[in-house]
């Protein structure tokens, strides 16, 4: 149970973005992918999800629990992702944004418990009903994470996820979410500027493209 | 607390929307009067019931309502439908690009233009029966269909959409600018949903609301419009608007009475659609709910994705080969049913209708000119004017002003033009300039504004201020700086608002008394019977100024910051 690259590189119109990226994330860990700004971090993010950009281009095989991912659709590779901004669906509220993701074989009154128990786990009792607008960015941020959670994805995908987050709130969400990934026990992929967000020494550092060329 | 400035420019909103606001209602209240039967200036000062007896009574009612209300309604709902699923399946696909490009050129051509291509492609003696004459028909004379004016109006509505689609998308693509597409589809995919199911549960919902004011205004053109259904609609009996506009003309005064109630009966109509349009959409957010969030992930349906593009390329060809058509027809000599092809080729016709055409275009020209310049005026006024107000004003002021904007838009102009004509007559201000300019004006304005707004509130205010400071006068900041900056987005409003005003049918004619040929009532009157040929050279010259002010608003800036490259964007 891991996601795997192996050299992996993006091209962009004939030019490479960064040097080729191998890595091994085990299940419940978290590796830390830094780098100057530009160098193709979200982009790499974007690539093991499946949704790269027409114009780029990919070598190198990607894994994830001995699956080949290079050819399947981004709906197919079961690959979560979070962002800065929490993009909450706004025209649904809590209950809705987190029972969206979740499976269709569960029954409404299972989907019900389920969502119930998420969120009281994260310390949000009663917030089913809430409009996403009135929520706080501590809140939005963990909402996010328990819709993305709750559709059970092999492998979660962190873009800077705590850069929008003040310094007191940055600390409490990075611990929720370090304490969900080791408790579903899946890989975790985390792109960062910020060294403190790291969850552990496990840091890998992405190089510019050319140097390597 | 934000200091309270004086702006000079205080008195322009109000000015705006005196403007709208009091053509439309005198001219609704002098609609209404005659409904009720008061109108002195035919000797009628009682107020009855009398014209709506007639109205309700009249044989040609059942029929005009009945293809009103096809002609409207389906086409509201088809281009709102074809314009969505068209975008769901191929948002920032090749193709994508490809209808983006095409997307100006599509609107510039003008409703009576395309129509009148479609009538040379789809009638009878259509170019498409043509192209399998006689080898495969076996006409050797056009034969006795209805392709054209059919009475339940589905030639009417197939013309609508073709034009509304491409004006709905130009919408939709605006609209989705301010949602963050591209995140969405990924976190939607991401959680296992085909990127169509990402599109109706997630992304339509939040561009809706964006959209629901064109819709409502489609919807309102649809059951209203005149020049359209007299150039492709049914006639016996034709839609309302029509049947009115006929009792309103009628040499038999006392007929305008009847107009004014059926013009009065349209005004309802529109209003109680619009209000069950809405109630409809609330029905459909409620039933749609547990749908939304019910979690089935669905395979791929490649046939719906080719059905999108099927239907995006079948209203870009139609589109295309209806202008090929009328260039074709403007250079024809002789072309005999059946030949696919003109058999001979002659400038004849341009050359006898260009001094004919002269003198309408220039009228067209010049009322276009004016009142798109004074809209644009007027709505940069208000525009400037909002940097006075504190921000939280603004944000609730847009938000109501909007509907006041859209509501020339909103209601049949046959509902209050007649009034209008009415007060006008009475002022002896009728078939006057300034009066046609005004009445241009109250249709060009909400179109401005709509395309100038939201780029102009966008602007960078410390452009602005930085000028101001080291210039030392604002008013250098403002016209060097600031308008300068803006060049490109002023300049497309103004095409827009110019295109506007050289389609307008109905205005002109009611409001210049007859005194007024623009090039559009003169292509509407001609396309009855005249000769294709005539026809054909007349719709190019219609099309021929918006599509020069589009281009001049697309190039000019292009040329002028041709080496400045931030100011591509």
């Amino acid at each position: 149970m891991s996601l795997v690259l192996d050299a992996v590189e993006i091209y962009l119109n004939g030019s490479r973005l960064f040097a080729p990226v191998s890595l091994n994330v085990p299940p419940g860990r978290t590796l830390t992918l830094m780098g100057p700004s530009g160098c193709g971090k979200s982009t790499l993010l974007a690539a093991i999800c499946g949704n790269l950009e027409a114009g780029f281009s990919l070598n190198g095989t990607m894994q994830l629990n001995g699956r080949r991912l290079n050819e399947l659709p981004m709906e197919e590779r079961r690959i979560g992702i979070l962002f800065q901004d929490d993009l909450l669906f706004p025209h649904l509220d809590v209950f809705g944004n987190m029972a969206f993701g979740l499976p269709s074989r569960l029954t409404r009154e299972q989907k019900r418990k389920k969502i119930v128990s998420t969120l009281a786990m994260a310390d949000l009792d009663g917030f089913e009903n809430r409009d996403i607008a009135t929520l706080s960015g501590g809140q939005k941020a963990r909402v996010s994470l328990l819709r993305t959670l709750l559709a059970e994805p092999q492998a979660l995908l962190l873009d800077e996820p705590f850069s929008k987050l003040d310094r007191q709130l940055k600390q409490n969400v990075r611990e929720f979410v370090f304490q969900q990934i080791s408790n579903l026990a899946i890989p975790a992929l985390l792109v960062t500027h910020d060294i403190d967000d790291a969850a552990d020494a496990n840091v890998l550092e992405l190089r510019n493209g050319e140097d390597n060329a | 607390m934000a200091e309270q400035r004086k702006s000079p420019l205080q008195f322009f909103p109000y000015l705006t929307l005196a403007v709208f606001l009091l053509p439309i209602l005198l001219g609704l209240v002098g609609t209404w009067l005659p409904a009720f039967g008061f109108l002195p200036t035919v000797g009628a000062g009682r107020f009855t019931l009398q014209p709506w007896l007639e109205l309700l009574t009249h044989p040609s009612l059942p029929g005009a309502l009945r293809a009103t209300l096809i002609s409207g309604v389906a086409a509201t709902l088809l281009s709102l439908l074809l314009s969505l699923w068209i975008t769901a399946y191929l948002y920032k696909t090749a193709f994508w690009s490809c209808i983006e490009r095409s997307l100006a050129p599509l609107l510039a051509i003008p409703h009576a233009a395309f129509a009148l291509g479609l009538t040379f492609l789809i009638a009878p003696s259509g170019w498409l029966i043509r192209l399998a004459s006689p080898w495969l028909t076996g006409f050797a004379h056009p034969p006795g269909w209805s392709t054209t004016g059919d009475s339940l109006a589905l030639s009417l509505t197939l013309t609508m959409v073709f034009k509304e689609v491409p004006f709905l998308l130009l919408l939709t693509m605006a609209a989705l600018n301010q949602i963050d597409v591209r995140r969405t589809v990924w976190v939607g995919r991401s959680l296992g949903f085909q990127r169509f199911q990402v599109w109706t549960r997630l992304i339509i919902p939040q561009l809706y609301p964006m959209l629901r004011l064109p819709v409502l205004t489609v919807l309102a053109y649809s059951l209203s419009v005149v020049d359209l259904a007299l150039i492709i609609g049914p006639s016996l009996p034709p839609p309302l608007a029509v049947l009115v506009d006929r009792w309103f003309n009628d040499p038999d005064l006392s007929r305008r009475l009847v107009g004014a109630a059926g013009a009065t009966l349209l005004f309802l109509l529109i209003s109680i659609l619009i209000g069950i349009f809405l109630l409809a959409e609330q029905g459909v957010v409620r039933l749609t709910k547990p749908w939304l969030i019910n979690g089935v992930r669905r395979s791929p349906r490649n046939l719906m994705e080719r059905g999108a593009r099927l239907a995006a390329a079948t209203i870009l060809a139609t589109t295309c080969l209806c202008f090929f058509l009328l260039v074709a027809w403007s250079v024809t000599g002789s072309w005999r049913f059946p030949d696919a092809y003109p058999h001979t080729f002659s400038l004849f016709y341009w050359t006898k209708s260009l001094p004919l055409v002269a003198q309408p275009l220039a009228t067209a020209a010049v009322l276009g000119f004016l009142s798109a310049s004074i809209a644009v005026i007027l709505v940069l006024g208000c525009l400037e004017n909002e940097r006075y107000l504190p921000r939280s004003r603004i944000d609730s002021l847009s938000r109501r002003s909007i509907w006041v904007l859209y509501l020339p838009l909103l209601i049949p102009q046959i509902g209050f033009l007649f009034g209008i004509q009415m007060v006008l007559v009475l002022l002896h201000l009728e078939g006057s300039w300034f009066s046609l300019v005004w009445i241009h004006l109250v249709f060009v304005l909400p179109y401005v504004f709509l395309t100038l707004a939201m780029t102009y509130r966008r602007y960078d205010q410390r452009y602005f201020d930085v000028a101001a400071i080291l210039s030392g006068s604002s008013r250098r900041a403002f016209f060097r700086i600031k308008l300068l900056m803006l060049a490109k987005p002023i300049l497309f409003s103004f095409a827009v608002g110019f295109a506007v005003s050289i389609a307008q049918y109905l205005p002109t004619l009611y409001v210049g008394a007859g005194r007024f040929a623009t090039i559009t009532t003169e292509t509407v009157s001609l396309a009855g019977g005249s000769d294709r040929r005539v026809i054909a050279v007349y719709a190019l010259c219609q099309f021929l100024l918006p599509f020069l002010l589009y281009s001049l608003a697309i190039w000019l800036p292009a040329l002028l910051f041709r080496n400045r490259q931030l100011m591509k964007n």
